[in-house]
């Protein structure tokens, strides 16, 4: 059925991308540092994948030498901004260009991965549990699977004392020295853990579409910083909803919202205005709850 | 306990600002004192609290906890027996964080900040008594975000949670310049309690005589980067703050109440 | 609390319902066209360019001239993804789910996204100004298509009859694209034969281009020749700038690049590799052959392009062999 296919599918980008959602979550709106190694660490951990898969390596133990790959890139970023002192936003900057030819370096070229390296969704493990389905409730599957077990994660990371100070850095960092820890560490391991979540969706990314391309990465701090302001915004006034539901969702929201445009013929061009249009709606929409009469 | 000896602080060394606010000056601060630090504007007080937490840089002289040369050490591992107030109350507590996450997060000073759960429970009945303390009411507000609280109600917190693990030395920074008349009073009781139930050695650094005077056993005044009265317990308590507000006279700062 | 989970709850609803809603009628118009059983030709196009538009405008020639009708014997879902790699993935997604007859991929990001929407209900896949299909690999399976190869040797047959002096030609291109870096290889492999050193600068985004030309130019080579690549191509009028002033001439791969100031190319016309492709679609449309069985085409004869405005500029004349056979491309 041509609407079930449709859903199915965009769900699915939306729970895949919700992976670099949760990585901007955490450094946008728990560090409060915006960081640009997002559009340079998401094609890291496709290229690694690429470059694996075409080597036959279990694709599942490549999600996580991504995910490690993406640490180092956030690490990185984090000991140029807190040990040589740049600015957090232009550190970013620092890494995502470097990145672009260290990943070119690490592919060679752009990569098309053919049909008989295995992926995380053609995978014996993955067939033998999901074996009877097609490929794209398989793909359905393990993508909200992922997006899910991630999140729990993440979640139950939160809870913890590291966790609780990660959250208090960004909220106050003179507090976190005050408290004896060095507040430099807290913020590099902060972006170690977000990039390391960035790079693991670009590998879910790569293995989904079977192809690295060096530009994949342009623009993925947009989508990233969009998605965690929208699903926050959509879920200010419901503050039992933690935050990485929100993001998933925002994920979701923005990816529905594309499909839709394409659906009803929209060009691309006016596509990317209709984004703007509605992200502002949104934020005002939000604002106005908040604040009530100010923006009336 | 606390000694600094020799130390040189110039700003903007090399500039055309440069000035040298502290040329070879000395203090010594023995355990269990409860210092009151008053002066001038530009006196200095404030920048010897950060040259004691390690906040800025010296030029010269050593600073020395018992006999051992904290100088070298960055100012986090400092504070791991240092127990700080700001003066701004915003500082002192996370705004986003509930009033139990911040007292958790206090708790755990001294200790690792690992994969163990951030709020512990069990420790909440013990957190409320210490908040209850206060008076305040906020021992009923542990849900709640710091950010909605008053500087006052955060200002009680700070000095909560700057105390809850065993710290050796307290420096409170004009911690009650930004409050009304009555939570400082509160917190000035409060922080003589503290002090001397857990037995801390402080400094505070104020602008009001009066609790200058009224509190703690030492009382010293700068100016211009040097000591220029240093009372002990017996000559404070002969003194009225007139007293000191005509030493003051050539020195012009606000007084207090 | 009970009210905000209510509240949230039914607005989770209604924003799914919406969706749900937005996402059918926009089905629904598309599969309209199935109930009457008429095919739908997904075409998904990487980005607006010269080469690309020419490539899909031959590619409906090329069913036109195939007896296909279309309205009668097939419909056209025409998306462009503006150069975006998200939207070039929900594209395919889209004709995936819409069970389109056949998808048409202009450009390899399109085609890759294609093939991995495809897979599950095996629909094929056609594409189009893929230089190396092999490296994408899209050689093997429900896909085929036609491959833009550049003509290398004849590109360099023709410089060395218009320039019969020249010793170095220089190339720019991206670093990153398979196609160019391929090209690349075989100029250096084909040049010597001709008697060219080939110089080459890479660039790895196309704001470094215009300062790779006067490095370039600064080498002091006799000629530049241009592969397909859009980082190159879509700078190529303000190289062309530089070039007239260093009295550099500049060889296209294609006669889009020849109109705009190139002296000549040895080149592919994108109207006829569309046609070729539509040709191949109809074919697998009319149930002739199914795209498993086509291996991709390359484009069998090339065609000699001349501006003679730009050849006079340069102070070169055509020899009278190929004066005859070239097209001009000048207005």
């Amino acid at each position: 059925m041509v609407l079930a296919d449709l859903f199915i599918s965009t769900l699915t980008q939306g729970f895949l991308y919700a992976l670099l959602s949760y990585g901007v979550f955490i450094t946008y709106k728990i560090l409060d540092f915006p960081d640009l190694t997002v559009d340079g660490s998401f094609p890291l951990g496709a290229a690694i994948t690429g470059v694996f898969l075409l080597k036959g390596v279990n694709p599942f133990l490549v999600l996580l030498i991504s995910a490690a790959f993406g640490a180092l890139a956030g690490w990185m970023t984090g000991f140029i901004h807190v040990r040589l002192g740049v600015r957090d936003l232009l550190a970013g900057i620092i890494t995502m260009t470097a990145l672009f030819s260290i990943n070119l370096q690490i592919a060679g070229s752009n990569l098309a991965i053919g049909r008989d390296a295995d992926t995380i969704f053609t995978a014996a493990s993955t067939m033998a549990l999901l074996g009877s389905m097609p490929l794209m409730m398989r793909k359905f599957i393990v993508s909200l699977v992922l997006a899910l077990l991630v999140k729990l994660l993440l979640d139950l990371y939160l809870k913890t004392k590291s966790g609780l100070l990660l959250r208090a850095v960004g909220d106050n960092s003179t507090l976190v020295t005050t408290l004896a820890k060095d507040k430099g560490t807290t913020k590099i391991l902060g972006l170690v853990i977000a990039n390391a979540l960035v790079a693991l969706c670009g590998s879910v990314v790569c293995q989904e579409q079977r192809a690295f391309s060096s530009t994949m990465g342009t623009g993925q701090v947009v989508f990233g910083l969009a998605t965690v302001i929208i699903g926050t915004t959509l879920f200010r006034r419901f503050g039992f909803v933690k935050g990485t539901t929100a993001v998933l969702t925002g994920s979701v929201f923005y990816k529905i919202c594309i499909q839709i445009a394409i659906s009803l013929g929209l060009p691309a061009n006016l596509l990317k205005l209709a984004m703007a249009v509605l992200f502002l709606f949104i934020l005002i929409l939000g604002d106005r709850r908040k604040d009530g009469a100010e923006n009336a | 306990m606390l000694e600094l000896k020799n130390i040189t602080k110039i700003y903007n060394p090399g500039q055309v600002t440069e000035m040298c606010l502290f040329d070879k000056f000395n203090l010594t601060v023995d355990e269990g004192q409860f210092v009151s630090i008053v002066g001038s504007n530009g006196s200095g007080k404030t920048s010897l609290l950060n040259i004691i937490c390690g906040s800025i840089p010296i030029e010269g002289g050593e600073v020395l906890v018992g006999s051992k040369d904290i100088g070298k050490m960055k100012d986090f591992q400092r504070y791991r027996s240092i127990g700080r107030v700001y003066q701004n109350p915003s500082v002192g507590t996370c705004p986003n964080l509930t009033m139990l996450e911040n007292m958790s997060l206090a708790d755990n000073k001294g200790k690792t900040f690992g994969l163990s759960f951030g709020i512990n429970r069990a420790r909440e009945n013990f957190y409320k008594e210490q908040l209850s303390i206060l008076g305040l009411g906020l021992e009923n507000k542990m849900d709640v975000k710091l950010g909605a609280l008053s500087g006052g109600q955060r200002q009680a917190a700070s000095l909560i949670m700057s105390t809850l693990t065993p710290v050796e030395f307290l420096i409170l920074d004009e911690h009650t310049a930004a409050l009304d008349p009555k939570t400082a009073e509160i917190i000035m009781d409060l922080t003589e309690r503290v002090v001397k139930e857990k037995n801390l050695t402080a400094m505070m650094v104020t602008h009001n005589l009066r609790y200058a005077v009224e509190y703690g056993n030492r009382l010293i005044m700068m100016d211009k980067g040097g000591v220029v009265m240093d009372l002990s317990e017996e000559e404070k308590s002969a003194l009225k703050v007139q007293d000191i507000l005509d030493v003051f006279t050539s020195i012009s700062i606000e007084c207090g109440n | 609390m009970g009210m905000k989970k209510f509240i949230s709850i039914s607005m989770a609803m209604v924003m799914g319902l919406a969706t749900l809603v937005g996402c059918g009628s926009a089905a629904g118009s598309a599969s309209k066209g199935k109930e009457e059983a008429i095919p739908v030709i997904g075409i998904s196009q990487y980005g607006q360019h010269a080469s690309l538009d020419n490539c899909r405008e031959g590619f409906l020639q090329g069913l036109a001239e195939s007896g296909l009708v279309e309205g009668e014997d097939f419909t056209v879902d025409y998306q462009n993804a503006g150069f975006d790699d998200n939207i070039t993935i929900q594209i395919a997604q889209n004709f995936s789910a819409n069970n389109v007859a056949l998808m048409c991929a202009v450009a390899t990001p399109s085609a890759t996204a294609c093939y991995a929407a495809a897979e599950d209900k095996d629909i094929p896949v056609i594409f189009t100004a893929i230089t190396d299909p092999v490296e994408a690999k899209l050689d093997t399976g429900n896909v085929t298509g036609t491959s833009d190869k550049l003509p290398v040797e004849e590109q360099l047959e023709l410089i060395r009859a218009l320039q019969p002096e020249a010793k170095t030609i220089g190339i720019l291109y991206t670093t990153s694209e398979p196609n160019s870096v391929s090209a690349i290889a075989e100029y250096e492999e084909k040049g010597p034969d001709f008697g060219f050193t080939i110089e080459t600068i890479g660039i790895t985004q196309q704001a470094e281009v215009l300062q790779a030309a006067d490095s370039m130019i600064a080498k002091g080579v006799d000629a530049i020749s241009n592969l397909t690549d859009n980082n190159v191509v879509g700078v190529l009028p303000s190289i062309l700038e530089k070039t007239n002033e260093a009295q550099i001439p500049v060889y296209g791969s294609e006669i889009e690049q020849v109109k705009l100031g190139c002296v000549a190319s040895a080149g592919i016309d994108y109207i006829s590799l569309g046609k070729q492709t539509g040709a191949m679609a109809a074919k697998i449309l009319k149930g002739e052959a199914t795209a498993k069985e086509m291996p991709y085409e390359t484009i069998s004869s090339f065609d000699t392009y001349i501006n003679s405005q730009s050849l006079e500029d340069m102070g070169i004349t055509v020899p009278a062999e190929i004066a005859e056979k070239a097209i001009e491309a000048a207005n």
